[in-house]
């Protein structure tokens, strides 16, 4: 596809998310900002595990971090900007701290070492009552209105606060094409591939993956605070090892192999969750062969099984380098 | 870069699809059908209880649509597993509201799950007649204080767990008093209403010890050793459905039932707990020192109402009902009853018919109390025993106590929550 | 004094379980290098078939045991050649994403098959009753946990250090190209391995049938349990593991009764601080 192509089906894209709350049902908006939400998170998460090669198994502590903050925030200074920095910012300091520790190891004793990490943020969240509700959590969280520049924008309403959320998310998503095509993303592709070679080049390897660590917790923590707003409550189970799970799955099911995956791979999950449960209670069991047949067969997730299809088609391609940022 | 197709043409679809939803009015309420959403827990250790709930809603949708309905229109259902997640619990409402066009909701398990709904109902405007989730913060604060108006519960909250202190007021030689708790707000909740009541009434007891369970524990003997190492005459155990069977079990390995003079499990009159331990009562293992009590037992009141639900309810699926069932089942009459006084289906007017409702239902009569939404009634406790015209295991002696004297009352103070 | 030995007691007994259960998951990281998350599933699967066998068909407790072992043994093989074999080559995050989905499969699998009611069958006569220990009756069935665990023990360290295939395994542990070199198919024992190691599980799954509540979802529970033990354990340490185990059973047993508010946090705590400072174990030698 060229980038006349691409540019105006990115401009469709932007337009139907613009007009949503006109055509779309209160439900369908609401599960876009749950799309937008797994796929800030997710687009962090593979920073850390398509682009640095590290996969982590503690995701939801960071979104827990910032859920909770912003809450706390929110329930303190009704105000929605503050709660959502601050729930950020705590997300990524815990994620800078705890990244320090993990970064040293790579592969499975990093992924225990998260998931670890992980399940100690939930446990904090389960039974330090007094800071987060214990196992009712935190409730009557306020979707406080935006205050900006003198600006007070109310957002009683799901629809306005779903384009709180857009901006967030192509914020966001904008940010980390940046960064995943900046110097810093060539870098952490070349830790990833080999880890002997960059330290050989000069690169500092346990820095960089920190970075990613910690940008990675960002985004879990941006995401996870933009959620009290909209269901006015934050409990433990999101904090849990199979929460960090949800990450992950998107990624793989969109391919980690290109920028768009995680994207993708939220909008499919939360999608055929969503239908699936409709139809039968056993959704995991579809899931579950979903995620085999994918390690099986379509390592490169979603994305490329698509792109594969298109490069059969017979027509002239331009050439293929460039498009791993999709 | 074809993958942006793919969101776009299903956005498309969805929003194409949400638009034609609408369709003809026909029944006297100006809707098609009046649409019942229902949500329960349907898997884990717990899955009987939404189970039980959805039997319960279907066999009153099952009567009222072949009486008629409400004012004419039939009623149809749809059940959701909560999963005992609120996360979830909360995108099934909205789902079952704005999607599917649910004008009511039923259900819930999770106390945690409730109090997520409460601000979200409110967003919505729906009623949730709530049929388990047992948290006195759903009624008085999310009602009493932040005056949630969609939220009335049908169920007999954590305050029937303080029968336990009246139950056992006479029995002098029972004065050391420990808990094996459920390690989260139930669990706190009934210790904490226990001692208040227990110290009003009998001032000579002590409370020895305390060990807490966390939800999905499935190995209790190490609590059950700690508790029984503080020598208590009496236990309170409030761990609930699957995880009941698997305490008391292990409770009979460690000979507790040699040593102690009562143990009260507080939802031990579930169905499905008495059906798990129903072979020990047969051989006597418990050697009549455990009692229960629950939202509901099939085996009381003895009135027509109830002997006629039961016996339509075991010849629907061959199961005795639930207290989840018989909430739910009531609820959904309720809902009945609310909306033919009102003649409408805004939430306003229904909750202005619920106002003084006194309603005859299976578990009796049950009344509105307008403060906090609540709606009233007495639940015995008693004996768990076996009676050869079961096929399971029933409370017996049963003792009833006017709600009067056990439940909290507005207005409300804040509990004090301790281990 | 008393209620101390007590309480231990208890918990090591319950250690028996974790035991179980995380000798097959580090012998078969050991060997295969594949962290199975799967590997709680298949205790899930194996006491689902035990109370089946036993409680429901009513064949005697120890052949249901012995049954449920060997199906979900041959489960294990299928998995290892059909799904694992594959990624051997590839990084080890991608087998651990494949057994993932397994555990969402398999427990949803459960879900459809045996239905969400749990039911726990009554324990046999033969084990019923108690014994006395430090003035309190203890139950027999814990007894013959422990008993059980320690026999798996003895009967594994025979396997391994005294056969010609614990020494094939080994080998292959060490080097599997050097095995393959040296007339060792190594396959066949990536197979055999999985396949005790899925037995395992099995066992521990059918021995709690009679006390504890099988129910979809006990897998994701214990998995859990089993990594922070292997952790400490040291991952692959078969010896280590059954240290973590009974370090982990009689420290939560004794947590109910000291620092019940943030055992689990403790737990966990005590997993991060041994893969930071001694990321091979804590038993390792």
């Amino acid at each position: 596809m060229n980038h006349a192509t691409r540019r105006w089906a990115l401009a469709g894209l932007v337009l139907v998310l613009v007009l949503l709350p006109v055509v779309g049902s209160r439900y369908v908006v609401y599960l876009t900002v749950h799309i937008l939400l797994l796929g800030l998170n997710a687009v962090g998460f593979n920073l850390l595990f398509g682009q640095t090669g590290l996969l982590s198994f503690g995701q939801a502590g960071f979104y827990a971090v910032g859920a909770y903050t912003c809450a706390r925030i929110l329930l303190a200074w009704p105000s929605l900007l503050p709660g959502v920095l601050g729930g950020t910012a705590a997300a990524a300091v815990a994620a800078l701290v705890l990244g320090y520790l993990s970064v040293r190891h790579t592969r499975i004793y990093f992924a225990m070492l998260t998931l670890a990490f992980g399940m100690m943020i939930f446990s904090l969240a389960w039974k330090w009552r007094a800071v987060t509700g214990g196992d009712d959590g935190l409730v009557g969280v306020p979707r406080a209105p935006l205050e900006l520049l003198g600006l007070v924008v109310p957002l009683p309403t799901v629809e306005r606060y779903y384009y709180v959320v857009l901006v967030a998310a192509v914020l966001g998503v904008v940010v980390m094409h940046r960064v995943v095509h900046s110097p810093l993303g060539l870098a952490l592709r070349a830790v990833r591939d080999s880890e002997v070679r960059a330290a050989h080049v000069g690169l500092d390897v346990r820095s960089l993956r920190l970075v990613a660590f910690t940008v990675a917790g960002a985004y879990a923590g941006l995401a996870g605070s933009l959620l009290p707003p909209l269901e006015n409550t934050v409990t433990p189970p999101i904090a849990h090892w199979t929460a960090s799970a949800e990450p992950v799955l998107a990624t793989l099911l969109g391919g980690i192999r290109s920028f768009a995956g995680p994207l993708v791979g939220a909008f499919v999950l939360v999608v055929a969750k969503d239908v699936i449960v409709r139809f039968t209670v056993h959704w995991s069991l579809v899931l579950g062969v979903v995620v085999v047949v994918l390690v099986l067969g379509f390592r490169g997730g979603l994305v490329a099984a698509l792109e594969g299809l298109a490069l059969r088609a017979p027509r002239v391609q331009p050439a293929a380098a460039g498009e791993e940022g999709g | 870069m074809r993958w942006v197709w793919v969101p776009l043409v299903v956005v498309a679809l969805l929003a194409g699809a949400s638009w034609s939803a609408a369709g003809p009015a026909t029944c006297a309420l100006g809707v098609p059908t009046i649409k019942l959403g229902v949500q329960g827990a349907a898997s884990g250790p717990h899955a009987d209880y939404g189970r039980q709930i959805e039997m319960g809603a279907q066999l009153a949708i099952e009567e009222i649509n072949a009486a008629g309905g409400i004012l004419g229109c039939r009623l149809e259902m749809r059940f959701m597993d909560e999963e005992l997640r609120p996360a979830t619990a909360v995108r099934n409402a909205r789902f079952l509201v704005t999607e599917w066009g649910a004008h009511f909701l039923y259900g819930v398990d999770s106390s945690g799950s409730a109090m997520a709904l409460g601000p979200v109902l409110r967003e919505l405007d729906r009623i949730q007649f709530f049929t388990h989730a047992a948290t006195h913060r759903l009624t008085e604060e999310l009602v009493a204080q932040q005056k949630i108006k969609q939220i009335v519960r049908v169920s007999a909250p954590v305050y029937q767990d303080a029968v336990a202190a009246w139950l056992f007021r006479d029995r002098r030689d029972v004065r050391r008093w420990a808990t094996i708790g459920a390690d989260y707000e139930y669990g706190y909740a009934t210790w904490a209403i226990f001692r208040e009541q227990m110290r009003r009434l009998r001032p000579d007891v002590e409370f020895v010890g305390a060990a807490w369970a966390p939800f999905l524990t499935t190995d209790f003997s190490p609590h059950i050793a700690a508790v029984m190492a503080t020598n208590p005459d009496g236990i309170i155990a409030t761990p609930w459905a699957g995880e009941a069977v698997t305490l008391l079990r292990q409770a009979l390995l460690q000979g507790v039932f040699d040593r102690i003079k009562v143990w009260f499990q507080a939802m031990g009159g579930s169905v499905d707990v008495l059906e798990g331990i129903s072979q020990e009562v047969k051989e006597g293992r418990f050697q009549g020192k455990l009692y229960a009590t629950a939202r509901y037992i099939h085996n009381w009141p003895n009135t027509e109402t109830n002997r006629s639900f039961v016996s339509r309810f075991a010849k629907r699926w061959n199961r005795m009902p639930n207290y989840s069932a018989e909430t739910t089942y009531s609820a959904i009459y309720i809902t009945k009853a609310a909306v033919e006084r009102a003649r409408s289906l805004q939430t306003d007017r229904v909750i202005a018919a619920l106002q003084g409702m006194r309603i005859e239902t299976p578990a009796g009569v049950r009344v509105f109390r307008s403060e906090d939404h609540q709606f009233v009634y007495a639940v015995p406790a008693g004996k768990v025993v076996w009676d050869p015209r079961y096929p399971i295991a029933v409370l017996g002696e049963l003792k009833v106590f006017d709600p009067k004297d056990y439940w909290r009352w507005p207005p409300f103070r804040p509990l004090e929550l301790s281990k | 004094m008393e209620v101390l030995a007590y309480q231990g007691l208890i918990g090591l007994s319950s250690a028996m379980y974790l035991w179980l259960i995380s000798a097959g998951l580090t012998i078969i990281f050991g060997v295969l290098g594949v962290l199975n998350f799967a590997h709680g599933s298949l205790f899930m699967l194996g006491a689902y078939l035990g109370y089946t066998l036993y409680g429901v068909v009513g064949l005697p407790f120890g052949v249901a045991v012995l049954a449920s072992m060997a199906a979900v043994a041959l489960l294990g093989a299928a998995v290892e050649r059909g799904l694992l074999r594959p990624l051997y080559g590839l990084d080890p995050s991608y087998q651990l994403l494949l057994t993932f989905g397994l555990v969402l499969f398999l427990d949803d699998l459960a879900k459809l098959v045996w239905g969400g009611v749990f039911r726990i069958p009554p324990i046999p006569p033969w084990l019923q009753g108690s014994v006395v220990l430090f003035g309190r009756p203890y139950p027999l069935y814990n007894a013959f946990l422990m008993a059980t665990g320690a026999l798996v023990g003895g009967g594994l360290w025979v396997l391994f250090d005294r056969t010609w295939w614990g020494r094939a395994v080994r080998a292959t542990a060490a080097d599997r190209d050097m095995a393959a070199a040296l007339g060792i198919r190594t396959p066949g024992v990536f197979s055999s391995v999985f396949m005790l190691g899925s037995a395992l599980a099995a066992l521990g799954g059918a021995l709690s049938t009679p006390v504890r509540p099988v129910a979809p979802g006990i897998g994701a529970a214990m998995i859990v349990q089993a990594f922070i033990i292997t952790v400490i354990g040291g991952l692959g340490n078969l010896r280590g593991a059954f240290a973590g185990s009974l370090l982990v059973g009689v420290l939560s047993s004794y947590g109910t009764l000291w620092f019940p508010e943030f055992e689990l946090f403790f737990v966990f705590a005590i997993m991060a601080a041994v893969l930071l400072v001694r990321p091979q174990g804590l038993f390792a030698r």
